[in-house]
């Protein structure tokens, strides 16, 4: 369902711009989560947490990720109908990315702005769809990319740098 | 914990001391590393200085005084008034660094269960920060009495649980303990119900009982909230799903807007230790039923005042992080090992059997990519290893060599 969605972001930065030789060594993993699913949100970044601290990342940048992952996951729970995240661990950085075929963000900068919700009262009621979630995510992220077309779906990359 | 060679053996620095292992063992081959109560009291005149679980363990000696007296006829002496202004002086304290602390900190984490700071400095480094800057009450009472009485007994804390007992011998937040000797809440209760004396009621009830709603959950949350000047919002949680699901939630900035996290590694708090002798829900019942006198006296309150300018409630040591090391110091080593570590685990079962002596599928790739396993400690992985085996043998035993002649044709 979502396969026609990779490829949508190009990654942000190139590696040999960066001073980094390849970036062959990434360790990437997918996780897929389902619309409505609360229960389960969560799960990803519970596991890139633990693979995370597996490599040596520092917690710092790790608790960053985990927020990230965190919210990201929520924003596919509550309003695209679920979607696909991934994160890649590359020698300077750690990439998030996150992908949906849900309805898109009409105006993204207005999104971004602490409190602006489009939740619904049934997810208010829940307690979350505070208009948190993606200035959560900028300011956890060293940058941050997010691509929308209406009815069609958002893409998202956020970039944690290891050392910054 | 991993079982090798039929013994179990546990990873140091992933033990939080939450006694799940002994809760959980059906043979009962774990138990408490608690000291030798026997010898202990052979001494002579022995101090104790009980945890509030102690006071709600038995109906016939319910409450402090009874416990003091049904404890003397033992020669055994129990410090409870004193602890009860230790406790006093841990909500004051906290309360007084809520006020103070700026809304970006909070909420702060309850230092009392020493479990959860092993959770804390072990899966949460980074609420290290957060965890409340105020020594164990346990500890600090048995400091007051000796500063008190200027006595130099030698103390033994009636502790509900194996972390408790830990604390005393390696101590979290001090570089060592003020109590000598720790030996669990259910030894003395045993003792106690098995031959105890007759109680008659010889000393006045003391009047101070709140440091004994530390026991249950929520109490210190309440007795902390008594002493504020502003209203305040806490948390309370006991159960370790619960306590590591509350530190997830704070590690992902869920919950601001809290002052104050209770947590408690076993569930109902205190009383249900695994070093109790008494039903938690009875204890729960007897904490219900008691009337708690939040009203502190004049004396006390100038005395907690007195108290909390000394300081001797303060943490004395930053607490550690003591996570496992990653799989390399180097990164890019690190995530080849990762990737294979990931790729060994898709192939096991992930049924997480534990015939292989670890809790999980997970935790053998990860151990095998540590080299402290094979893929073939797997049950079901060596029985597809004999499968492929005896296809090649079956194959092998139709080859005849062309020396002989073959008997199918």
């Amino acid at each position: 369902m979502w396969a026609s969605l990779s490829g949508r972001i190009k990654t942000l930065y190139d590696p040999k711009q960066r001073g980094v030789e390849s970036d062959l060594n990434e360790v990437s993993e997918k996780f897929t989560v389902q619309g409505g699913d609360f229960a389960s949100v969560g799960k990803a970044s519970t596991a890139m947490k633990s693979a995370l601290e597996m490599i040596g990342i520092p917690s710092a940048v790790t608790r960053r990720v985990s927020i990230i992952a965190y919210e990201a996951e929520m924003n596919l729970v509550i309003h695209a109908g679920g979607g696909i995240i991934q994160y890649s661990v590359f020698p300077d950085r750690i990439e998030i990315t996150a992908e949906d075929n849900g309805p898109g963000i009409e105006d993204i900068e207005l999104a971004m702005e602490e409190g602006y919700s489009t939740a619904s009262d049934e997810i208010r009621e829940l307690g979350f769809g505070a208009g948190m979630g993606l200035s959560n995510i900028k300011r956890n992220s060293d940058d941050l990319k997010i691509d929308s077309i209406p009815e069609e779906g958002t893409s998202l990359l956020a970039v944690v740098l290891l050392e910054s | 914990m991993r079982v090798i060679d039929g013994c179990i053996q546990i990873i140091d620095e992933l033990c939080v001391d939450c006694g799940e292992c002994i809760r959980k063992c059906p043979t009962k081959a774990i138990t408490m590393n608690e000291d030798d109560w026997d010898l202990i009291h052979s001494i002579g005149e022995t101090v104790v200085a009980s945890d509030p679980v102690f006071y709600v363990q038995m109906s016939n000696y319910s409450g402090q005084s009874l416990v003091k007296e049904g404890l003397g006829y033992w020669n055994i002496t129990d410090i409870s008034e004193i602890m009860g202004t230790a406790f006093d002086l841990a909500a004051y304290s906290v309360a007084r660094i809520l006020e103070e602390e700026g809304k970006q900190n909070l909420p702060l984490i309850s230092t009392y269960c020493p479990a959860v700071l092993r959770l804390v400095e072990t899966n949460f480094p980074e609420l290290l920060g957060r965890i409340a800057p105020v020594d164990s009450p346990l500890e600090v009472g048995v400091a007051l009495w000796k500063k008190m009485t200027d006595r130099k007994d030698k103390v033994t804390l009636l502790a509900p649980c194996p972390a408790k007992i830990t604390l005393v011998h390696n101590p979290e937040g001090r570089e060592t303990s003020n109590i000598d000797f720790s030996v669990s809440v259910g030894k003395l209760v045993k003792a106690l119900l098995a031959g105890g004396p007759k109680v008659k009621g010889n000393f006045p009830e003391v009047t101070n009982n709140r440091w004994l709603e530390w026991a249950g959950s929520g109490g210190e949350a309440e007795h902390i909230a008594r002493f504020s000047k502003r209203p305040l919002k806490t948390i309370s949680v006991s159960g370790m799903q619960n306590t590591i699901d509350v530190l997830k939630e704070m590690e992902l900035g869920r919950l601001r807007g809290i002052d104050f996290i209770e947590c408690r590694i076993c569930e109902m708090g205190c009383i249900g230790g695994i070093g109790n002798a008494e039903s938690r829900f009875l204890s729960k019942l007897r904490l219900k039923n008691m009337k708690t006198n939040w009203q502190l006296n004049d004396k006390e309150t100038e005395e907690l005042k007195e108290w909390h300018k000394t300081d001797i409630w303060r943490l004395k040591k930053e607490l550690k992080p003591s996570q496992r090391e990653p799989l390399s110091d180097d990164l890019n080593e690190a995530m080849q090992k990762l990737k294979e570590m990931n790729r060994i685990y898709s192939e096991l079962p992930q049924i997480n059997c534990g015939s292989c002596g670890r809790p999980s599928c997970k935790a053998m790739a990860e151990d095998i990519i540590r080299g402290q396993g094979e893929v073939s400690d797997c049950i079901f992985k060596i029985r597809e290893n004999i499968r492929e085996l005896g296809k090649e043998i079956v194959e092998l035993s139709e080859k005849m060599p062309h020396t002989m002649r073959r008997k199918d044709l």
